[in-house]
C-alpha cells in the first residue's frame, strides 16, 4: 500500500469522523439533557450490532444565502442507511437535532427521499425518526419542493412496503404530513409534538394562545385527533416497540407476515371464557380479556389503544401465524361503532389487507351509533369505510359473534355477506336486523297501545320475537353462521380456520382503484 | 379537586346510585345509563364526596353531559 493512498484514506476518515460527531459535544449534551438520544444513538440501539450501513454521509447542504454557504452542516442534519433488525433488512432515516435543529433543507430531504426510494425498490420497510425544527426557511423552495417529493414517495410506497414513523422530538409545519402518509406513528412522551403550525404562528394568525403540549403533544394525538398510533415512554421504549411491530409485518406486500413458533398449543381451551362473557346482552365486559385468552401467550399488540376505545385493533399470533384483530369493546360506548371507531377500524383493516395479514373479527356490537350528533358527524359517510374495507379485503377473514351483532354493525364487523370466509357464533350470539326491543316496539305498536296491560303485551311479544329470530340457530339455519361453538373452543376453532384459509385465493376485478368513501 | 362524571354517549339515565353528600370510592358506580341497548355504569373517577347530581332516572342525556361531580 502506498504512503499516498494511506494519507488519502486518513483524510477521508478524519472528515467522516467530524461529520459523524454531528453538532458537537455541547449540542449532544443538550440533546441528552432533554431526555433524548442522538440520531446515531437511536440507530445503534435499534439495529443488530454492526449491521447499520450509512449512505450519503458526505452529502453537503445546498444553502446559498444568509451566509449559510460557508456553514458546516454535518450530513445535512439527517442520518440515512440500512441495517438489520432481528436479522431483517430495514431502511432508516434519522433526523439529527444537534445539527441546526434537524431542520429540513433540500439535501436533507433528498437524502430521506433516497432512503424511501431504495426501500421501495428493495422491498424493505422504512423507518423514519423525526426530530426536527421544521423546514429550513433559508432554503425556501428547496425545502418546500423536497417535502413534496417526499410525500410523493410515501404515497407511491404506500401498501408496497411498511412505513413507520417515530416522532422523537418536534415535527412542525408541512413536515407533519410525512408521518401522516406513512402506516404507523409512535410518539415519545414529553419530548415529542406534532402540528402544522406552532404556537407563535397560531397566535399571530388565529389569535389562539396555546402551548406546544396542548397543541400537539402525544396525549392530544393519541386520544383526541387519532393522528398517533401509540404513545411510548422514552426513546428506548419507542425503538423496542418498533422492533415488536416489525415482528408482525412482512417486509413488503408480496411476502407473508413472519411465522414464529410461540409454544402455545392451538388446541388450548380457554376455560374462563365461560364466565368472562355475560349472557345478559345488556351487561358489559372488557373485550381485552377475550383477546388475551385466545391469542398465543396472551400477547396482543394494540394499535391506537387510547383512541375510539369502543373498537380494538391490533396484531397477535394464533398458532404462530400473525393475525390482525378487530373487536368491539362493549365496555366503551356499548361497543357501538361511531365515526372515530369506523375510521380506526377501516384503516387497520386496509393495512392488514395490503400486507397479507388475516383478519379475525370479534363481534359484540349493538349497531352504528345513532342519533342526531352521529348523523351530523357523517356516520353514513364514515361508517361505510368499514363496509368498504372488509368487502375489499382479500385476505382470510374469520369472524366470531360473541353476543350481539345487530343491524349494520353485523355487516360492518364482517359478515359472510361482506366476504367472511368463516363466521362462528357463540351460543350467546344474536344476529338480527335490529335490536329486538326496537323491532317489537315498531311491529306491535298498535297492539301494545291497545292492550289492557301494555307492558305485559310488550314483554310477551318480545319473548316471542326473541325465540323466533334472536338466537344463533336461526342464523345458522340460514347458513349465515358456519357453526355455533363453545366459547372455550374459540382458539382451536380460529386456529383451524386459519389453517384452511392460509392459501386462500381471492382477487378484485381489474381497475385503477376503487373509490373508497374517504 | 373536583372531577366531573360525563356521559360518554347519548342515552337515558336508568338509576342514580348515590345521594349528594355520599362518600364514594374510585370506580363505584354513581349512575347507570342505558344506551345502545346496553346498561352502562358511570363510575366515580376518584374517591371522595358526591357534591352534585345533575340527572334523574328517566332523564335523557347527550354525549359529554356532566351527570355528577365528585370532590
Amino acid at each position: 500500500m502506498s504512503e499516498e493512498m494511506l494519507e488519502k484514506i486518513q483524510a477521508i476518515e478524519a472528515q467522516r469522523a467530524r461529520i459523524i460527531a454531528g453538532g458537537g459535544a455541547k449540542a449532544v449534551e443538550r440533546q441528552h439533557a432533554a431526555g433524548k438520544m442522538t440520531a446515531r444513538e437511536r440507530i445503534e440501539y435499534l439495529f443488530d450490532p454492526g449491521t447499520f450501513t450509512e449512505f450519503d454521509v458526505f452529502a453537503r447542504h445546498l444553502g446559498r444565502d444568509y451566509g449559510l454557504d460557508k456553514a458546516e452542516v454535518p450530513a445535512d442534519g439527517v442520518v440515512t442507511g440500512y441495517g438489520k433488525i432481528d436479522g431483517r433488512e430495514t431502511f432508516v432515516y434519522s433526523e439529527d437535532f444537534t445539527v441546526i435543529a434537524g431542520t429540513f433543507g433540500e439535501m436533507h430531504g433528498r437524502k430521506i427521499c433516497k432512503a424511501v426510494d431504495l426501500a421501495l425498490k428493495m422491498g424493505k420497510p422504512v423507518i423514519g425518526m423525526n426530530d426536527s425544527g421544521g423546514a429550513r426557511v433559508t432554503e425556501e423552495m428547496g425545502a418546500l419542493s423536497t417535502y413534496g417529493q417526499l410525500f410523493f414517495r410515501h404515497v407511491r410506497s404506500s401498501g408496497a412496503i411498511p412505513q413507520i414513523s417515530l416522532i422523537m422530538g418536534p415535527v412542525a409545519g408541512g413536515q407533519a404530513y410525512s408521518p401522516a402518509l406513512m402506516d404507523f406513528i409512535f410518539m415519545v412522551e414529553k419530548s415529542s409534538y406534532m402540528f402544522i403550525a406552532g404556537p407563535p404562528l397560531v397566535k399571530a394568525v388565529v389569535y389562539e394562545e396555546i402551548d406546544e403540549a396542548n397543541l400537539g403533544g402525544p396525549p392530544i394525538h393519541a386520544k383526541i385527533s387519532g393522528v398517533s398510533d401509540l404513545t411510548v415512554r422514552n426513546d428506548r421504549a419507542c425503538l423496542d416497540t418498533t422492533r415488536t411491530l416489525l415482528s408482525y409485518l412482512p417486509s413488503n406486500c408480496n411476502e407473508k407476515p413472519p411465522y414464529s413458533e410461540t409454544g402455545d398449543s392451538p388446541d388450548r381451551m380457554a376455560e374462563d371464557l365461560v364466565s368472562i362473557i355475560p349472557t345478559d346482552p345488556k351487561k358489559l365486559y372488557d373485550m381485552h380479556k377475550v383477546i388475551t385468552r385466545i391469542v398465543d401467550n396472551g400477547v396482543f399488540f394494540e394499535i391506537k389503544p387510547e383512541f375510539a376505545r369502543n373498537v380494538l385493533v391490533g396484531f397477535a399470533r394464533i398458532n404462530g401465524h400473525v393475525v390482525g384483530i378487530v373487536a368491539n369493546n362493549p365496555i366503551f360506548m356499548a361497543g357501538a361503532l361511531d365515526v372515530k371507531a369506523s375510521q380506526k377500524a377501516a384503516r387497520f383493516i386496509r393495512f392488514c389487507n395490503a400486507f397479507n395479514i388475516p383478519l379475525v373479527n370479534l363481534h359484540d356490537v349493538p349497531a352504528f351509533l345513532i342519533g342526531s350528533k352521529s348523523e351530523r358527524e357523517g356516520i353514513i359517510r364514515h361508517g361505510s369505510k368499514m363496509l368498504y374495507a372488509y368487502a375489499e379485503a382479500t385476505v382470510p377473514k374469520i369472524s366470531v359473534v360473541l353476543r350481539k351483532s345487530y343491524a349494520g354493525g353485523y355487516l360492518a364487523m364482517c359478515s359472510k355477506d361482506l366476504g367472511a370466509d368463516f363466521l362462528f357464533a357463540l351460543p350467546t350470539g344474536e344476529i338480527c336486523l335490529m335490536g329486538p326491543e326496537g323491532a317489537v316496539n315498531i311491529l306491535f305498536r298498535k297492539e301494545i297501545a291497545a292492550s289492557a296491560d301494555p307492558e305485559g303485551t310488550r314483554v310477551e311479544k318480545l319473548k316471542e320475537f326473541e325465540d323466533k329470530f334472536v338466537n344463533p340457530t336461526y342464523s345458522a339455519g340460514l347458513q349465515h353462521v358456519d357453526d355455533i361453538i363453545d366459547p372455550r373452543r374459540m382458539r382451536p376453532t380460529l386456529a383451524r380456520a386459519l389453517d384452511i384459509t392460509m392459501n386462500k385465493f381471492d382477487k378484485l376485478p381489474p381497475k385503477k382503484h376503487g373509490n373508497m368513501p374517504i | 379537586m373536583a372531577e366531573e362524571i360525563i356521559a360518554p354517549m347519548i342515552g337515558k339515565i336508568i338509576k342514580v346510585h348515590v345521594n349528594v353528600g355520599d362518600s364514594v370510592e374510585e370506580d363505584d358506580p354513581v349512575v347507570t345509563m342505558e344506551a345502545m341497548k346496553t346498561e352502562m355504569p358511570l363510575v366515580a373517577p376518584i374517591s371522595g364526596k358526591v357534591t352534585e347530581i345533575r340527572v334523574k332516572p328517566g332523564q335523557q342525556v347527550e354525549a359529554d353531559d356532566v351527570v355528577a361531580v365528585v370532590e
